[in-house]
């Protein structure tokens, strides 16, 4: 333990149980309890209840209220309450639960905190404040070593009066009477104190990145730098052996498990229902087909796009299966444009097409750049500040009654100067074809068979075999104003950024008649008058724009068409988003539109709130269902995927993902301090990378109270764990479970559960843990589920 | 695919109940744009028809109070508008709704009395309230924390003022501020010394100028409409202070140069204090500490006007930075962008914009026409004009023609309505005992506006940023007190 590595190792270990946070401008969807996914579900909330003082469950008021709307099945709920021999009724055990609910004590707080917060903050900005840390490109360890002899906050005691040269051999100091065995536990306990902090540290050391290489910091840093603080102010330094093992499931997991069947069960026979139907023998050709993210916002658009007119929608994982770093036109910034558990595999520039109106976009961006610019320097130098406060003041004042008065007078104004700043799609081009010479860390572009494969692929998971003359891929992203967590709002799949460009990409690549050729060889027939094009879909207003630039003259009429139709499914998809935030109801677009520009709005659209279950099948299974924005819907055709790769490859990447952000919801709903960010309206964004609450202290990394509630008590979001539905034979589901053992311990674990709706048995089957599974049929005859969670201890 | 019949819903989330605030939302904010309306008509009276209402010997309605109404249920009136939006579904909208209207009134209270009793008891109550406000969030302990916190300053500028009001009563007998106006002429000994450096302190303290500023930068646990309001409304009130009792404080030059240098040195270090700051909101409660220093550094050179018209414009200012504060997450890259260097040409062009610029500001306001301390006001609109020249010319990617005009088209305006907003503000305000009363320079005045040179060119060239103990010390002092960081997330239990 003592060599160098050996502790960097057990560092690492110890730091499990923190989840990785990722800076703000790029919310990527995370379990906060990822590092607790190998124990039961119970068990992993109890343990981190621990560490950081978190609730795993909802609080009895919530399921007070479900209950009595009849979200929570009576008979369901006794029958699993006396199964684990619960005989009081209900409401008493609503009540027991209740009273144990009591504040949490405040734990022992100490200066560590709050002066590690101060120098993490300043550490960790990005380009917020003007002056920044000195020496930070030297690491953290090192720059606090620098900033401490004139920290008159840090008592001049212990191993911080001189800090060694290098953090390991600080943390030995510090460590020197404690025997080697309890070092894991004494560092988890440090690794979890902050552990907003330590997520982005965590997620930032992995990652790298431009921030990460001019402010280098490492766990380890970080470590050394906390115990040295402990070691000057006296605080503790181990952790209280008080840990009480409890293995049985509590209450609140009965409850919560007898919330989630009765959802379950309503979803999986209507599911099954028309299974048994399978009805789809529809031979026309469709008009146009639509392909959206598998967001469970899409499947509000998609009901209306197909009520609208001879449409066909599929879903799709938003980033449309092409895992690339996207650099937009004019951006110092690249992202990752693919899901969290995907690494980036090919770099997509934008190229400027069309010169004029490059440099059009040019000029006027540029002088609005100018305006930007000048604003801040003017505010930064001490002294021109205060005459610019008073020759600008009035024009704030302007703005600030036109923002506050009349936010939908905005919105247009914000729309009319889109309108004349060109947009990106209109004179530029995403760099798809392979460019050697302009390869960077990442190849730019992509090869031919590279494209055949992700084109392939997109038509082998949907199941699409048949293509009409137009297909639209329309990712998607949201419009708010004065919103730290916008990003949060925008597609999970491409790691919180919007979607058209990847969008753009596989159009672009399905357009390539190569492309096309070769698609043909692996049985894929693109007709000769199918054109592909992509579009966004705007998930606060439910505007679906389509970048027509490829399209020809031929299928005009069609796109025209197309598009009047998308405006009658927008004007449909506002009014039910009006009606399920209690907004104004009576202009539904309108209202929508004001919400998208409005800086006092904190709840500008839903987001993925509700999210309760992911459909894997045909759309005939839900296209006559209203299952209200609370579905992930991928297109899946067991009867085009006889060996099952298909299906595969759906259960290992976006169920996963799903999981996370249904989790991510579920447990920022069930305790907003610790999993979530709290209210929007005492957040304080800090250096770029998050936000605080008040005056600072923690980062706080979760979905914040706005994005789940309804009011104090009233969670929109239903804190269910996600249920998922297969449309395929379960002998081939429990094949890929047999060959994927972290997805069959996720399952048996609960954080997840999956019914297969089998169509060549005509049932459906629950699965219980341990690749059994118990006939829906059967079940319904005995009214009572068997315990799941009895089986795991 | 078209079905003609309603689809079949599956697991319907539950109808929100009603997530708009309260009733009592609505009416306040109606009620403070029905004030709105009338300050304005009030102002009209005053500056068209000479208008000057009075209770005698407890209200009196001149041009200070008309723009203060104006301002303050403007600024209110904002803030209510905004957070009927903003605060919905909030648990104690109703109470936070109160205590905003509440303030409001004392707002226009303190600015009507003209008994020194009821003068004090606004000012109480407007920092009971504001404690109030930034302890709304009562199941947080450090919310709590902070609104205790507040409360000790604010008592603490209460006991100052009354202290100081006391004396002058002592000394003059008059119990109203026009009495005491009327009387203080003739007061020039140690008791009107003591009780003119009382009513500074008071002032200082409301207006969070260093060293009272800790209050202000641990206050953003109050919502943030609250924040708006009080950095656009509640630290005004030093300023208001001083201009009402300007009679009582400009009679000691040694106390106007105490204002100067005070407020002159918040001026300064705010601005550093807020160039350390990577938190949004610290950032911009280190500004607001600068800007009133400016405030009050403007009232130490004697123009009260120009001190008045200040607050309120910098409350427009800062209260829409407030409340955009939520837009404040970018995504950045660590390099900075590189800028051309300035050649001969720009750098006439930058002169002759900046001088230009300094020109109209004193023809249009008079400042600076004459040899006193309004040279100085001048002198930093100069400074500031030419910083946006040069920054517009450094910036690479505009054309050069484009580059010439702009700043000259950006400033020109913008000096010209500053320079409209002053001239009316002067004009309202005209009739109170002192409006205007430029001090003669002295050597100290040329300190200060050295002072402030050096460190516009040291920040210029990045000067200061090598000194890592400075660094410290800055980041330190904007620290709140420790008593209110949320550094154990489970502590955040309102909800």
């Amino acid at each position: 333990m003592s060599t160098e590595p050996a502790i960097r190792d057990c560092i690492e270990r110890a730091a499990e149980p923190v989840g990785p946070a990722w800076p703000l401008h790029s919310f990527v969807t995370a379990n906060p309890l990822h590092g607790f996914e190998d124990d039961p579900f119970h068990e992993a909330v109890q343990q981190a209840n621990e560490l950081f003082g978190g609730d795993g469950y909802p609080s009895a008021a919530v399921f007070r209220r479900a209950w009595e709307s009849g979200a929570i099945d009576d008979q369901r709920l006794i029958d699993r309450l006396a199964a684990h021999g619960y005989e009081a009724d209900p409401e008493t055990l609503l009540d027991r639960m209740a009273a144990a609910e009591e504040t949490d004590e405040p734990t022992a707080r100490d200066r560590v905190d709050e002066v590690l917060t101060k120098w993490l903050a300043t550490f960790l900005d990005q380009g917020q404040a003007d002056w920044s840390l000195p020496n930070r490109e030297a690491g953290f360890y090192a720059a606090f070593r620098e900033v401490t002899p004139y920290d008159g906050a840090i008592p001049d005691s212990g191993v911080v009066a001189d800090l060694p040269e290098e953090p390991v051999t600080a943390i030995k100091s510090v460590l020197a009477d404690v025997p080697e065995g309890r070092w894991q536990d004494i560092f988890e306990m440090h690794l979890t104190a902050l552990s907003g902090w330590t997520g982005l540290v965590k997620q930032r050391a992995a990652a790298g990145g431009g921030w990460q290489a001019s402010a280098p910091i490492t766990l380890t840093d970080y470590l050394a730098v906390r115990l040295a603080l402990v070691d000057a102010f006296d605080a503790p330094l181990e952790p209280d052996t008080d840990g009480c093992d409890d293995d049985s499931a509590p209450l609140a997991e009965l409850w919560l498990q007898a919330w989630e069947e009765s959802y379950r069960a309503e979803l999986v026979e209507a599911v099954a229902d028309r299974s048994a139907v399978e009805s789809d023998t529809d031979e026309t050709r469709p008009g146009a087909q639509l392909v959206f993210c598998i967001d469970t916002r899409s499947e509000i658009i998609r009901r209306h796009v197909e009520a609208a007119g001879p449409y066909e929608t599929h879903g799709y994982a938003g980033f449309f299966g092409v895992p690339m770093r996207h650099q937009g036109h004019d951006e110092d910034v690249t992202v990752d444009a693919c899901p969290p558990i995907v690494d980036a595999q090919h770099r997509i520039d934008e190229e400027e097409i069309d010169c004029d109106a490059a440099d059009a976009y040019g000029r006027r961006a540029g002088l609005l750049d100018t305006g930007e610019h000048l604003l801040k320097a003017l505010k930064q130098n001490a002294a021109t500040a205060y005459s610019f406060v008073e020759n600008t003041g009035s024009a704030y004042g302007a703005a600030l009654a036109a923002r506050t008065l009349v936010p939908t007078a905005v919105h247009d104004t914000v729309a009319a100067v889109d309108e004349w700043v060109p947009d990106v799609h209109d004179y530029c081009e995403p760099t798809v074809d392979h460019d050697p010479s302009a390869d960077t860390v990442l190849p730019r572009g992509l090869t031919h068979e590279q494209k055949v494969e992700y084109a392939a692929n997109a038509f082998e998971l949907m199941g699409i075999e048949e293509f009409g003359r137009l297909v639209v891929f329309a990712g998607h992203a949201s419009q708010t104003a004065n919103n730290p967590f916008d990003s949060s709002l925008d597609c999970g799949a491409c790691a919180g950024n919007p979607g058209g460009p990847n969008a753009r990409v596989l159009a672009t690549i399905c357009n390539d008649e190569a492309v096309q050729k070769s698609l043909r060889e692996r049985g894929i027939n693109v007709p000769d008058d199918t054109v592909f094009l992509a579009g966004e879909h705007n998930t606060t207003t439910d505007e679906v724009t389509l970048f027509d630039g490829d399209v020809p003259e031929s299928h005009r009429a069609d796109l025209e068409q197309l598009r009047a139709d998308l405006a009658t499914a927008q004007a449909g998809a506002a009014a039910e988003r009006t009606e399920s935030m209690d907004a104004d109801t009576s202009a539904p677009v309108r209202e929508t539109q004001r919400r998208a520009a409005d800086w006092a709005e904190t709840r500008p659209e839903w987001g993925l709130a509700g999210n309760a279950a992911f459909v894997i099948g045909p759309r005939s299974l839900t296209a006559d269902l209203d299952l209200d924005g609370r579905a992930f819907l991928h297109s899946y055709d067991y009867s085009t995927d006889p060996d099952g790769e298909a299906l595969e490859a759906i259960l290992t990447g976006p169920m996963v993902v799903t999981q996370w952000i249904n989790n991510q919801y579920y447990f920022a709903t069930v305790d907003t301090a610790v999993y979530g960010s709290g209210s929007k309206i005492t957040q304080n964004p800090v250096g770029n990378v998050g936000v605080v609450q008040g005056n600072g202290g923690d980062l706080l990394t979760g979905l914040p109270l706005q994005s789940l509630t309804v009011g104090a008590d009233e969670p929109y979001h239903q804190p269910l764990r996600l249920s998922t539905v297969v449309h395929a034979p379960v002998e081939q589901v429990e094949e890929i479970l047999a060959d994927h053992d972290d997805l069959a311990t996720l399952l048996d674990n609960g954080w997840l559960s999956l019914t297969v709706v089998d169509p060549t048995k005509d049932d459906a089957f629950h699965y219980e843990g341990e690749l059994t599974w118990d006939a829906v049929s059967a079940e319904t005859q005995q009214a009572v589920g068997a315990p799941a969670v009895a089986a795991d201890d | 695919m078209t079905g003609n019949h309603e689809p079949k819903t599956v697991g319907q989330i539950p109808q929100p109940s009603t997530t708009s605030t309260p009733f009592a939302a609505l009416a306040f904010t109606r009620l403070v744009w029905v004030l709105f309306a009338a300050s304005l008509a009030v102002l009209a009276g005053v500056v068209a028809a000479d208008w000057r209402p009075a209770v005698a010997g407890v209200l009196a309605i001149d041009g200070l109070t008309a723009v203060m109404w104006v301002a303050a249920t403007f600024f209110s009136g904002i803030v209510h508008s905004y957070s009927r939006r903003y605060m919905a579904g909030e648990a104690h909208a109703g109470r936070f709704f109160r205590n905003i209207f509440a303030f409001t009134l004392a707002v226009a209270v303190l600015v009507a009395a003209d008994h020194v009793a009821l003068f004090v008891a606004a000012w109480l109550a407007m920092g009971l309230l504001m404690a109030a406000l930034i302890g709304h969030v009562r199941g947080w302990s450090q919310a709590r924390a902070a609104g205790r916190l507040a409360r000790r300053y604010f008592l603490l500028s209460s006991l100052s003022l009354t202290g100081g009001v006391a004396l002058l009563w002592w000394e003059t007998g008059a119990t109203t501020i026009s009495g005491i106006a009327a009387a203080v002429g003739a007061t020039s000994g140690p008791v009107g010394l003591a009780a003119a450096s009382a009513l500074v302190v008071a002032a200082l303290v409301q207006s969070a100028l260093l060293p009272f500023h800790t209050w202000l930068l641990s206050s953003m646990t109050a919502p943030t409409p609250a924040s708006a309001l009080m950095h656009a409304g509640f630290v005004n009130a030093g300023g208001i202070l001083l201009v009402r009792f300007a009679p009582a404080v400009v009679e000691y030059p040694a106390i106007m140069m105490a204002i100067v240098v005070l407020g002159a040195t918040s001026a300064l270090l705010g601005k550093l204090l807020k160039s350390v700051q990577p938190n949004v909101k610290r950032k911009l409660g280190c500004s607001t500490v600068g800007q009133m220093g400016f405030m009050i550094l403007q009232t130490g050179l004697g123009f009260f006007a120009a001190a008045i018209t200040h607050l309120v414009l910098h409350g427009f200012y800062k209260a829409y930075l407030f409340l955009s504060a939520g837009g404040q997450v970018e995504h950045t890259a660590p390099t900075g962008t590189s800028d051309r260097s300035v050649d001969f040409l720009d750098a006439v062009v930058v002169a002759v914009t900046a001088i230009g610029g300094g020109a109209l500001f004193a023809l249009l306001t008079g400042k600076g026409t004459s040899v006193d301390s309004g040279l100085l006001l001048v002198f930093f609109v100069v400074l500031t004009t030419m910083h946006a020249a040069r920054d517009v010319l450094s910036h690479s990617d505009l054309p050069a023609g484009v580059r010439y005009v702009v700043v000259p088209l950006a400033a020109v305006p913008a000096i010209g309505l500053y320079g409209v907003v002053y001239n009316g503000i002067t004009a309202a305000m005209a009739g109170l005992p002192v409006v205007s009363a430029p001090t003669a320079l002295t050597p100290l005045h040329w300190v200060v506006t050295a002072v402030f040179l050096a460190a516009y060119v040291a920040i210029e060239l990045d000067a200061v940023e090598h000194s890592t103990r400075l660094y410290v010390w800055l980041v330190n002092t904007a620290q709140p007190a420790p008593v209110t960081l949320l550094t154990a997330t489970e502590e955040y239990n309102e909800y």
